[in-house]
């Protein structure tokens, strides 16, 4: 059984309702306050998502200044419960154009409801696709308020078919006066580094996003420099695969749209895009990564106030790259009265309140070296042999025309019967996953 | 004040919808919006708004679309208890059925079936069958939905008019997959609901696991959303295949899903693949080869709550099969970013996979975080390090590391780290020489949880050879009795002192005895008799005790796990459901017999519907549920016991009259013993001497009105308002004098404590008691008891709520001393 929700309720950090809509009668009117007391003002906040409270579930996420709960009282599917709020809250997003948190709900409440009667009917989800629901629930967020004529839901004549028909994601007739695609290539870099500079555990996740404004039913199909891919293609060419770097990828999952029989068989990602922005694919790597950064800490504790902190930040990818937006965070004991900097470049001071030296570089060129050096004095405390459990140094960044994997696009392809010109647009960027260096 | 604003506020809003309702007016229709916005905010917020349902579908014969959903919904909402109101509704969603649009006709078709009021169905029915053969698909699809909910509300009109055999037809031929999936959803509900209001056979629900059914769902996979596909896959997972190439052509269509980006379809899929290869072994692991790098992805993707169902997921499968994965052990190491339900089931994964090549690592990773900041984690990892020693993989190395956590000083680590030591010792003795020489450092002060405390005095115990100064440090323990609140600490004490005058008796022999004493005199029942059983093999003679307390010891081989094979092997089978995320069969957390003591009715205060009190039989089922509470919450029990029962203690009384005549076994013990002479006499000596009497319960008297007088809506209201002051459990000492509740009764009323409601079927009954403290005003002072009983084991619970919460205890002693005599009498 897949979800059967007893009931979905959107609650403020206060606790106070939002929404609430009741799919089945099967639990009492009063989980709201059950949720409440026995999870919102207990400690079990934050320790796991899913709860069991008097035989039924609770399984609740926290979306920016809001708690969506799912209740179930059946042995529901934990998995897909929570891609539906996910789901949900990205179909909700698209209605309210942007920010979803409290505000937008009390905003748009009547709209929410509205949608939650479709995307879901006695519990079990049913269509969540933006692009469907937007052809018959018509209501626009607050920005327009209500037209008071009834919205032209019988337009378009196969538009109901596709409520629940088979292209769920794409609609004909789309016209576009340039036809444009484009495409992101998204990478988060996860590092854990031991404090002897090993690396205990390093993978990319990586994500492929489009935007397609594109006439018609164009048939696309998208070549990586990926291993499989490349040996395929040098097996039906009969010839040795060009040299150059290979990426092999360790898993890839595809937007619904990609005809998936397709890559199985000829190793090519071809589908029929839907229009506007989706997520064609995503990846993880483990093996052959560039890290953009290294990192090369030094702490030293000089007796029972003062510890001096040294760190190294050195850029190993394309000298004519830099990076944006770098971030380092330092952890600090605790009881730190103030801290001295030094740095070769960019802005540092002390956070409080995240007990770390943050370390702010704007733009960072590649191949170059910088380093910050702190002196750290602390107030001494009567705590003896309270040892310091040391935190790992934080790195966030952005290095934009970089891939921590090396996968490039080798071509986009764009074919459509009317046969029109199409302009693409292919753009890197990698980012800091969770990137932790212990020290 | 409040109310009243907001009364004023709804009576205002009545007059606006009223002058509204027949106006025509231009621009009404905004106006009625707002209003309606107005309504559904005040009850999503739990306002009660019922009051305006006249005027509500007054202004719902409006042709703009949200009007109506909005009309809908509230409509859906407060129907149930508004029937007669709601018959107004009927009128206008059986018109809107019939609507040209096939947007309104589901909508409408979805609104009358939501109504769940009993007396509408007949309304339901015509619809429902013009919704399934709806040229529409959406209409259709909401139809398939809405004779779910019509079986819901009245299975039996449902059944009579063939709408399961319906869907069944539909399913096979819609050519809309939406309608195939819901049609599956509403089935496999029906069937099973079906199965268990009838005979309980599931032959309907299985014949949609057929050959035939299943062929078409997987031909169709593509077609569904990715939601339908779940729930196909689920139901596909439930097919037993006929012979190994009809799986591999299954697995093989099936195949590209593990690519899908829906996580949940993921899971489902690994579920099909998983259940069809479990007769094919060799396909089995290669199974277990081929999900891994999607399952490891999607761990590391989405938000924290899906990797969290998919990591449980994960521990279930490396658990089953952690060879596959011993490779990957990377995998499981913690971020520090990852909250700490993540961290415990990565910390037991790399416990699971441990193995020659790979141990060296996750052990240092472990002892990374044994430093941790989060302390229940730091506890977690120390545990999973001596969980990897106690696999007998590189035990040298390891018992380095354990000793070495002795090293950092940190209460929580040393506490852990003491626990262990203790298993390792017992499983690998050969390494007492290394351990002892460590653990005879660590000071006893900082020693403070009672888990570590008992394995450190064991240590003492055991190794006093090893350990010069084991006798005072013993010693100081002994001392400090009255101080020790951990009854498992007393326990260990007990034996670990009597070892010791084994072992070194001059040293340890005046400890022996003050030990002896305090446990004699101890009001935990395990001590007491655990003391007493020393003392009197003492009596017998040295050697003989010796020979019980202190055999030699075999080194344990395994530990016993705490989960059993069977319990693993269920959850398996629910794969991809709740049941894996709580590490528990769902049986453990659906059945209401099952489950936690926390009942969510009795926290908010509302008496749970089948305890409704009335002169009827109770449900026998109801009273069932509360035995099995008694029998999981059985440390509770030893809790409330300890508090209610202390006068049981007083049987000890009479028994130490035994103590004054010294064993005549004992003078002819071994003469090498020189001590044995010694000591008898000295024992016998403290203990004559020093042996309290058993502690009174000191409760203030209580007298109760011989008739006091509650009518059972009194009774009702105060039994949902007050919490449960007490519990009490209670063993009848002769049950079978209660071959029906009567006798009991009169025994209780002649002890003025009155029966409100009694029921049930033998052995199991259930009472709700009243009664009245005396010379207190009429409506005050009450006692009510719910009173449990099996007739069969005697075993008895009452839940006390009383008004005045101070004479709870009182009370209880007084009831509990009233069922007693009701055996003897």
């Amino acid at each position: 059984m897949p979800v059967a929700a007893s009931a979905v309720y959107f609650l403020n950090l206060r606790g106070d309702v939002l929404i609430n809509r009741m799919y089945r009668d099967d639990v009492g009117g009063n989980m709201v306050d059950a949720f409440r007391t026995n999870i919102m003002q207990s400690k079990e906040l934050g320790t796991c998502p899913v709860r069991q409270i008097g035989g039924c579930s609770f399984l609740y996420m926290r979306i920016s200044n809001v708690y969506i709960v799912i209740v179930v009282s059946s042995n529901a599917n934990a998995a897909c419960a929570f891609k539906f709020v996910v789901e949900a809250v990205a179909l909700f997003k698209s209605y309210f154009g942007g920010a979803f948190d409290e505000d937008a709900i009390r905003n748009n409440f009547v709209l929410i409801y509205e949608l939650l009667d479709e995307i879901m009917d006695f519990g079990y989800p049913q269509n969540l696709s933006p692009e469907i629901l937007k052809l018959y629930i018509t209501q626009e967020g607050v920005g327009s308020p209500f037209s008071s004529k009834p919205q032209d839901i019988r337009t378009p004549a196969n538009a109901t078919l596709q409520v629940t028909g088979a292209v769920g994601w794409r609609r004909e007739g789309l016209v576009y006066k340039k036809n444009e695609v484009f495409l992101d290539i998204v990478e988060s870099v996860n590092l854990l580094m031991s404090q002897k500079g090993t690396t205990l555990q390093c993978d990319v996740t990586g994500k492929i996003l489009m935007k397609c404004f594109l006439s018609g039913m164009p048939d696309l199909k998208l070549g990586l420099n990926d291993k499989i891919g490349l040996e395929k293609e040098a097996e039906a060419k009969a010839r040795p695969s060009r040299s150059g770097k290979t990426i092999e990828l360790d898993d890839v999952t595809f937007h619904q749209c990609v005809n998936l029989t397709r890559f199985n068989t000829e190793k090519t990602v071809s589908f029929v895009p839907p229009d506007g922005e989706f997520e064609l694919m995503k990846y993880r790597i483990t093996d052959g990564i560039n890290l953009p950064f290294r990192v090369l800490p030094s702490i030293k504790e000089l007796g029972r106030t003062r510890m001096e902190v040294n760190v190294k930040v050195k850029s190993v990818f394309g000298a004519r790259m830099f990076a944006l937006g770098v971030v380092v965070k330092v952890p600090v004991p605790k009881h730190t009265a103030k801290a001295n900097f030094q740095v070769t470049s960019g802005r540092a001071k002390y956070n409080a309140a995240l007990d770390c030296l943050v370390w702010k570089v704007r733009k960072f060129p590649g191949q170059t070296e910088l380093t910050m050096s702190a002196e750290v004095e602390l107030i001494s405390t009567m705590e003896e042999k309270k040892s310091w459990t040391r935190p790992p140094i934080q790195m966030e960044f952005q290095v934009p025309m970089f891939t921590a994997s090396g996968l490039r696009v080798r071509f986009l392809k764009v074919w459509e019967k009317s046969g029109y010109n199409t302009v693409e647009w292919v753009r890197y960027i990698t980012k800091a996953g969770s990137y932790e260096i212990r020290c | 004040m409040n109310a009243d604003n907001r009364k004023g506020e709804l009576v205002e809003l009545k007059n606006q919808l009223r002058q509204l309702a027949g106006s025509r007016a231009p621009g009404v229709e905004d106006v009625k919006r707002e209003l309606y916005k107005k309504v559904i905010s005040y009850m999503t917020i739990g306002i009660d708004v019922s009051s305006l349902f006249g005027e509500m579908v007054m202004c719902s014969a409006t042709s703009d679309l949200v009007l109506k959903k909005m009309c809908y919904l509230y409509v859906g909402n407060y129907a149930r208890g508004h029937p007669d109101l709601a018959l107004l509704t009927i009128n206008f969603l059986q018109k809107d059925c019939h609507d040209e649009d096939p947007m309104i006709r589901g909508l409408a078709l979805r609104s009358l079936c939501s109504l769940r009021v009993m007396n509408l169905v007949e309304y339901l029915v015509g619809p429902l069958h013009a919704g399934l053969k709806d040229s529409n698909g959406y209409v259709r699809t909401v139809a398939a939905m809405g004779v779910l909910k019509l079986y819901h509300i009245s299975p039996s009109s449902c059944t009579d008019n063939d709408f399961p055999a319906t869907l069944k037809t539909q399913l096979l031929q819609d050519s809309d997959a939406q309608v195939v999936a819901n049609c599956l959803c509403a089935l496999q509900e029906i069937y099973l609901a079906e199965a268990s209001r009838s005979d309980g056979s599931l032959k309907d629900r299985d014949s949609l696991y057929t050959t035939s059914v299943i062929y078409l769902l997987i031909n169709r996979i593509k077609d569904f959303s990715e939601w339908a596909q779940c729930l196909v896959l689920d139901v596909v997972s439930k097919y037993v295949s006929s012979n190994p190439e009809e799986s591999f052509k299954m697995m093989d269509i099936l195949e590209d899903r593990l690519q899908h980006a829906n996580s949940a379809v993921v899971l489902a899929t690994i579920k099909v693949f998983l259940h069809l290869t479990l007769s094919m072994a060799d396909i089995h692991q290669q199974v277990y080869e081929r999900i891994k790098a999607p399952l490891l992805t999607l761990v590391s993707s989405g938000s924290v709550e899906q990797s969290y169902a998919v990591i449980s997921h994960l521990h279930l499968l490396v658990l089953r099969a952690p060879t596959v994965f011993a490779s990957e052990y990377k995998h499981f190491y913690c971020r520090y970013s990852d909250p700490s339900y993540v961290k415990k089931l990565k910390l037991e994964m790399l416990t699971a996979i441990a193995n020659e090549s790979n141990t060296y690592e996750i052990v240092t990773e472990l002892c990374e975080y044994a430093a941790n900041v989060d302390v229940a984690i730091a506890r977690e990892s120390i545990r999973a390090v001596g969980k990897i020693a106690l696999q007998q993989y590189d035990v040298n190395a390891i018992v380095d590391r354990l000793l070495q956590f002795l090293e950092m000083e940190k209460d929580y680590v040393t506490a852990e780290t003491l626990v262990l030591v203790k298993d390792l010792l017992r499983k690998y003795p050969q390494w007492s020489h290394d351990c002892i020489a460590v653990v005879g450092n660590v000071s006893s002060k900082n020693v403070t949880e009672p888990k570590a405390k008992a394995a450190l005095v064991w240590m003492l115990g055991e190794y006093a050879y090893d350990m010069l100064d084991a006798p005072y440090v013993l010693e100081g323990f002994v001392e400090n009795w009255a101080e020790e609140e951990s009854a498992e600490v007393r326990l260990e004490l007990l034996t670990a002192v009597t070892k010791i005058f084994f072992k070194r008796p001059p040293e340890s022999i005046k400890m022996l005895g003050a030990a002896l004493a305090a446990g004699l005199a101890d009001a935990h029942q395990d001590v007491h008799d655990r003391a007493l059983l020393y003392y009197r093999l003492l009596q017998q003679g040295v050697e003989i005790a010796e020979r019980v307390v202190n055999p030699p010891k075999q080194a344990v081989s395994v530990f016993a796990d705490t989960q059993s094979s069977e319990i693993r092997d269920r959850i398996f089978d629910e794969f991809n459901s709740l049941a894996v995320v709580y590490q528990e069969p769902s049986y453990m957390f659906l059945d209401k017999e099952h489950r936690g003591p926390i009942e969510l009715t009795e926290d908010t205060g509302i008496l749970p519907m089948d305890s409704k009190l009335s002169d009827d039989v109770l449900p026998s089922q109801h009273v069932e549920a509360n035995d099995n509470d008694l029998l999981l919450s059985a440390s509770e029990r030893e809790e409330s016991r300890g508090g209610v029962g202390n006068g049981s203690y007083a049987y000890s009384g009479p028994d130490l009259s035994g103590f004054d005549t010294p064993s005549p076994a004992a003078p002819s013990n071994n003469a090498s013993l020189s001590s044995t002479s010694h000591t008898s006499p000295a024992i016998d000596d403290l203990l004559g001497l020093t042996f309290p009497a058993a502690p009174v319960p000191t409760s203030p008297s209580l007298k109760l009105k011989p008739k006091p007088l509650l009518d059972p809506a009194t009774f009702q209201r105060k039994w949902s308002q007050l919490t449960i002051a007490s519990t009490l459990d209670h063993t009848l000492s002769q049950p079978a004098a209660l071959p029906s509740p009567q006798p009991l009764l009169r025994h209780m009323q002649a002890h003025s404590i009155e029966c409100m409601a009694s029921g049930g079927q033998a052995p199991k009954f259930k009472f709700f008691f009243f009664a009245q403290v005396a010379d207190s005003p009429p409506s005050t002072g009450f006692f009510l008891v719910e009173f449990v009983v099996n007739t069969s084991s005697g075993i008895s619970q009452a839940k006390v709520k009383a008004d005045n919460a101070d004479l709870v205890t009182a009370f209880g002693n007084l009831f509990v001393s009233t069922l007693r005599k009701f055996g003897s009498s």
